[in-house]
């Protein structure tokens, strides 16, 4: 049928498929069959140079119950998880603020969404240095305020390395969920609001009763992509913290890169890469679901 | 708006975009001063500004080489984005067998990020041979589902009318798409060379386990390995940083609502 084309709609359809062919190479080459691949790997024993060899349950056994560094990237994930929420509130607070009429308010949006579009290794590197214990800004304002007496090397204390980075990838998302929910925010038709306005209610009663519930679908977006980024904050881990210290800033996606590609432990990495992905998978449906199912059509690949 | 509030919410706005600025400004000063590295307390404005960080950076690194290497890297990925977007867009507007499967097949890839891929698309990438070369850093970026569906709802809105004078007129299906579906789409266009543009100039990951070489070594890669020889005790590293975030900052402040637009396209019919 592709090759010999007899009637126009038959050469049609070659021609539709002819179009679409390469975008769908893509995807089957750098997803679909990446994630097969992953599966094979992390049911056997494989490492560049040596042939396959069937390994049934193995790596999971051993990540499951034997190893502890792999336990602390999960939970690691799931703290780190936790600035998706904290940037929602903050970023609602700011939507409902910038969706006023008041005067600057798209200069205030431009700036506010600033540190979205830079590039994360940069950032990391900025943040690295303002958390500085001799040098840094953060330390030095602390001090002038007289909140502290002794310089503290955020990045690396145990109590202070998570909640730092945390705080760095709040200060660059905050921007994009505030025009997420801006966007939604527009949505919103205003006869609604007039209308209950007819009726008395109250202004935290229209926040509750109409702009929440209405925003929903936004907020399971940035639900999304929050979840998104905690499985895949590599930059921001890698140039501040590498990790440490010790495995306290550990991501999973940081445990996958290095049982990989400094350990060369292919096979097990593939095998923690799948639980990831599940993981991800199992999370986004359920945000997807509460949203009502129509915040999936974003590129969730980047 | 009673005055109260309206001085009242400046007044919140004003200090989080204090916020949001300040470490920006702190970089930018740092790299025409290189002050706070070795002064305590450091001064708020510059005493003396001057470009020695910058002049120093150009020549520690192969900053020419790493700047074009991105920038071949990213054009790459621009062209091809846009050619094999609008062709897949474009495709999507029209009814063929097995379209539902089409459909289900990019959803599903959209489902799997990228970092859940990383190790077999390794492996594959040095099956081809394209380890430690500039298509071996493109690859994975050369096509974008959201840019494909922006494609297919851009086309869709163009007039069907117009389609079937173009058809009349004996244009072909290839020349409606050239000739009169992307003139028509400028918004679709301009949003896929951004976004394609700045993820691919941003990206880490995928550059830093495909290269072996110095001279393939792409912007941030540059950077990080600045920090690694130099540690982080130099005003040039911060000129550096500057650097490498003035071209993506640059596209996204001159078209910052198609880029805008595009991120948030899907999420707005919710």
């Amino acid at each position: 049928m592709f090759l010999k084309p007899k009637t126009k709609r038959n050469r049609e359809i070659a021609f539709i498929w002819m179009l679409l062919l390469p975008a769908l190479m893509v995807y089957l080459f750098y997803r679909i069959i990446p994630l097969l691949w992953n599966f094979v790997l992390s049911f056997s024993f494989w490492s560049p140079g040596k042939p396959f060899e069937y390994a049934g349950l193995y790596h999971y056994e051993e990540m499951l119950f034997y190893d502890d560094a792999f336990w602390t990237a999960l939970k690691n994930t799931a703290v780190f998880m936790l600035a998706t929420p904290i940037s929602i509130a903050i970023a609602l607070g700011l939507a409902l603020l910038v969706d006023q009429k008041i005067r600057g308010r798209s200069l205030y949006r431009t700036l506010i969404f600033l540190p979205y579009p830079m590039m994360v290794v940069a950032v990391g590197i900025v943040w690295r240095w303002l958390y500085n214990d001799s040098v840094g800004l953060i330390n030095y304002v602390l001090r002038s305020l007289g909140l502290i007496d002794q310089p503290i090397a955020f990045l690396e204390s145990y109590s202070f390395a998570m909640a730092s980075v945390m705080v760095a990838a709040i200060w660059q998302i905050v921007g994009f969920f505030m025009i997420i929910l801006l966007t939604g925010l527009q949505n919103i038709p205003a006869h609604l609001y007039e209308a209950a306005v007819i009726d008395g209610a109250r202004a935290h009663h229209r926040f509750w009763r109409i702009t929440l519930p209405l925003l929903r679908p936004s907020i399971f977006l940035c639900v999304i992509l929050g979840v998104i980024a905690s499985f895949t904050s590599f930059d921001l881990i890698y140039t501040m913290t590498g990790g440490g210290p010790g495995l306290a800033t550990e991501l999973l996606i940081t445990y996958i890169y290095k049982a990989s590609f400094t350990l060369s432990r292919f096979d097990y990495a593939a095998a923690v890469t799948i639980v990831m992905f599940f993981l991800f998978l199992t999370l986004a449906t359920v945000a997807n679901r509460l949203a009502g199912g129509d915040a999936g059509k974003v590129d969730i690949a980047d | 708006m009673s005055l109260r509030s309206r001085i009242f919410t400046h007044a919140i706005l004003i200090s989080v975009c204090f916020f949001m600025l300040l470490p920006i400004y702190w970089v930018i000063k740092t790299s025409v001063s290189g002050e706070n590295l070795f002064v305590y307390p450091p001064s708020i404005i510059p005493a003396d500004p001057n470009m020695f960080y910058y002049v120093e950076a150009w020549y520690t690194v192969d900053f020419v080489q790493l700047f074009s290497n991105s920038f071949l890297i990213a054009t790459l990925v621009v062209i091809v984005n846009l050619v094999l977007n609008a062709m897949a867009g474009y495709a999507l507007t029209k009814h063929f067998p097995g379209k539902s499967l089409v459909m289900s097949f990019l959803l599903m890839s959209m489902m799997i990020p990228f970092h859940a891929t990383i190790i077999p698309a390794y492996l594959l990438t040095a099956e081809l041979g394209l380890l430690n070369s500039k298509l071996g850093i493109a690859l994975p970026a050369l096509s974008h589902i959201v840019c494909i569906l922006l494609f297919k709802s851009n086309f869709e809105a163009v007039p069907s009318s117009l389609i079937q004078a173009a058809r009349l007129d004996g244009l072909s299906e290839w020349q409606i798409l050239t000739k009169i579906m992307i003139p028509l789409s400028k918004p679709a266009v301009a949003t896929n060379i951004i976004l394609s543009f700045i993820w691919s100039w941003n990206e880490f990951l995928w550059p830093l386990i495909v290269v072996r070489s110095p001279d393939q070594q792409t912007m941030p890669l540059g950077l990080v390995s600045f920090l690694a020889s130099f540690e982080d005790t130099t005003g040039s590293l911060y000129a550096f940083c500057v650097l490498v975030v003035l071209p993506s900052m640059l596209v996204f402040l001159l078209a910052q609502k198609d880029f805008i637009r595009g991120l948030t396209s899907g999420a707005t019919k919710g």
